[in-house]
């Protein structure tokens, strides 16, 4: 097993294709984490009734499989002649795929500061801008980040699929190199420790961050 | 008066610079400069990288060839399977140099151009599963690129013989992977495909044992369905390949042996 | 704009076929859910036992499962374990890659749910002369299922949202391959795909409702 065909070029390719899981990664929390701030703003203020068709579109990213979002959204592009690279498409389904989770976990943030204190702060002459910028934001996003964090490494391991959309990524990597060298079990072992190893981290900080936050403690 | 006059001059001007005849993408390629190919590369000797990871394969160089016939640059961009329709429709590529088989079904979506490839059916097998003809095959379980002419057609046999089991990859890569380890006991591929893959020698205990009784299966460039300026270009291109020799000296350089017939006895085109 | 018409009388006639895929999507999410809990149950066990290597088993499952792509476990099940010759279908290298990434997850939510139960309780049915394993049978699981109920709801529909990756190593009678296979046939990739989502959805959709409906039942207070 040690003996081994891998050479550092070839790691160099594996670690091209980490930097493209964490490029779309990135891209995509950052998108659908400000689109998901402003639908759970939105799903806040307009109540349950109203924002009936924002829950449904949105329930719908939730409840398709993500490769079929991922064909589907690159079958749409080409009808619709956008022309886009399976990288724009890629982010773009999956900004949206963030979003629906994220509004949830917004929702959830905005929803755990007590009914009191927001008016409390209204009586006391804030504006309602004022209010969400300087009571609701710093309580909800104490609330609301590990599940966040849970959120974005669940978007960097589900970024593997968009190696169905021709985009060299982490896996799709490891796969080429499977195909060149017949190491299937090695060289999926080192894509599996990559993966673990840029998430691991991060999750043991969101429990940590949960563990002292947490509101009773 | 004169403000009209030189509106009415505009307004001619205009419709004499947009108006010569809609570009086609025919035009559309010979004025970008580039012609941007779709091509699968997990698919050797037609498409497969080289130690580098860049584009190498029969279908490359008939892209480049076709990229100097129209005098442009040729763009590889690499589509697996699944991914050439979409990359076409949405213009992200002209042409595909895939390997595709002419199906009827396909040809409601795509046009596709005389064939410029053909490829004869084998049969490789794992040597542990004791398979030496088609008919071995029998109540094993066998494998294929899914949604391939021979994935059709074997799963069809599968279903004939009322045993064994049929299981569709999505890469041929896949399916050699899963051959060599044993998942399944054969796979039928295109001849090509499996000589070149038993010869690379990454692939342990694995041979081509036999032909497969199945159609030739023809493989043809295709296009948009309504860009009959390109198809008509890209039949031409196809003949003269064939009768400049070219087809036969790729052939050559990539697979080896007898050139396949590109024509079928008895009917027209 | 658009160049392309569609076809949906088409791909509405394979709407049997694909149904019946659905069939079996449901079920190897149930069974993958079924297993998954009991796998989880065990390691949950193996975590509060104090055994160092059954503790540390455990925590390398959990963090394994929840540390890298369902896809890959799944890969994993069937061209990894595949060169050590041990080879499993399609269908149970799918069915075994979701229930270890059920189990994981499924775990770490009986972790937490875990905590939400004073130790005093477990104190106080040990005093009474309970064994400590009926102690946890029968003081501590029913309130940590009641507290992990919901997540786990979540995880089933995940679980399905799963299923679909079984294309990847070769499954072809779920949902997700019958309708990958028709598309390769008739390059008509945004009808069926889009039929295939509306299934995917109802099926979600109609899981989610019945666990709420098995919920107000089996929690009544």
């Amino acid at each position: 097993m040690f003996d081994t065909a891998l050479s550092l070029a070839d790691l160099g390719f594996l670690a091209k294709g980490a930097a493209m899981t964490l490029a779309v990664t990135a891209v995509s929390v950052i998108a659908g984490t400000v689109l998901g701030i402003v639908f759970g703003v939105v799903r806040n203020q307009a109540g349950p009734y109203w924002s009936l068709p924002l829950t449904f579109l949105l329930d719908i990213f939730r409840s398709v499989p993500l490769l079929i979002q991922l064909v589907l959204g690159n079958a749409l592009q080409s009808i619709m002649k956008l022309g886009w690279a399976p990288f724009t498409t890629s982010c773009v389904v999956l900004s949206l795929y963030t979003a629906a989770y994220c509004t949830e976990i917004v929702r959830g943030g905005i929803s755990s500061v007590p009914a009191t204190t927001r008016r409390a702060a209204r009586s006391l002459g804030l504006t309602w801008w004022q209010d969400m910028r300087y009571i609701v934001a710093p309580l909800a996003t104490r609330v609301s980040l590990p599940a966040w964090i849970g959120l974005t490494l669940g978007v960097m391991k589900d970024s593997a699929l968009v190696l169905w959309l021709g985009l060299i990524e982490l896996l799709r990597a490891s796969q080429i190199l499977v195909t060149r060298l017949q190491e299937p079990l090695f060289i999926l072992l080192i894509c599996g420790a990559i993966y673990f190893i840029i998430s691991f981290p991060i999750a043991r900080l969101g429990g940590y961050l949960e563990k002292r936050w947490s509101p009773n403690d | 008066m004169k403000k009209t006059s030189v509106l009415a001059f505009g307004l001619v001007a205009a419709t004499l610079l947009s108006n010569p005849a809609k570009a086609d993408k025919l035009d559309d390629i010979i004025s970008s400069g580039t012609l941007r190919c779709a091509v699968v590369l997990d698919f050797p000797p037609m498409g497969s990288r080289d130690e580098s990871n860049n584009p190498i394969g029969f279908d490359v160089d008939y892209c480049n060839d076709l990229a100097k016939a129209l005098g442009v640059t040729a763009e590889i961009v690499e589509t697996p399977f699944p991914e050439r329709i979409p990359a076409l429709m949405s213009g992200r590529v002209d042409v595909g140099v895939a390997s595709t088989s002419d199906t009827l079904e396909r040809a409601k979506t795509v046009g596709m151009s005389i064939p410029y490839f053909a490829f004869e059916m084998a049969v490789t097998a794992n040597d542990k599963s004791g398979i030496k003809t088609f008919e071995d095959m029998k109540g094993k379980t066998v494998g294929a690129t899914a949604g391939t002419f021979e994935a059709i057609a074997l799963e069809k046999s599968v279903k004939e013989w009322g045993a064994g089991e049929f299981r569709p990859y999505q890469t041929q890569a896949d399916v050699f992977l899963a051959l060599s380890q044993g998942q399944i006991d054969a796979t039928v591929s295109t001849s090509t495909v499996a000589q070149s893959n038993v010869k690379s020698g990454k692939f342990a205990g694995i041979s081509v044992v036999a032909k497969a009784p199945y159609d030739i299966d023809y493989v043809a460039l295709f296009t948009n369905r309504e860009e009959y300026g390109l198809i008509n270009y890209l039949n031409l291109f196809v003949n003269q390949q064939v009768r400049t020799g070219r087809y036969k000296e790729l052939y050559e350089k990539w697979v080896g042996g007898d050139v396949p017939d590109l024509s079928v006895n008895g009917v027209y085109r | 704009m658009f160049s392309y018409t569609f076809h949906w009388n088409q791909a509405l006639k394979a709407l049997p076929q694909m149904l019946e895929g659905a069939l079996v999507t449901l079920q190897i999410a149930i069974l993958s859910m079924a297993i998954g809990l009991a796998v989880a149950l065990a390691l949950t066990l193996f975590r509060m036992s104090g055994n160092r290597i059954l503790n540390g088993f455990a925590t390398a499952w959990v963090e394994i499962a929840r540390n890298t792509p369902a896809l890959f476990q799944i890969y994993m099940a069937h061209f990894g374990l595949g060169n050590f010759g041990i080879h499993l279908s399609p269908y149970t290298a799918l069915l075994v890659g979701i229930a270890f990434n059920n189990a994981g997850y499924l775990a770490e939510n009986f972790r937490g749910a875990l905590k939400a139960i004073p130790e005093t309780q477990t104190r106080a049915g040990r005093s009474l002369g309970m064994t400590s394993l009926q102690a946890f049978r029968y003081i501590v699981l029913p309130q940590m299922l009641r507290v992990a109920f919901l997540p786990a709801t979540n995880q089933m529909v995940w679980a399905i949202l799963m299923t679909s990756l079984g294309v990847t190593v070769g499954m072809n009678t779920d949902l997700a391959g019958i309708t990958q296979e028709l598309n390769a046939r008739s390059f008509r990739t945004f009808e069926f795909f889009a039929i295939a989502a509306v299934i995917y959805y109802l099926i979600a959709k109609a899981v989610t409702l019945a666990a709420r409906l098995l919920a107000a039942r089996m929690f009544r207070y």
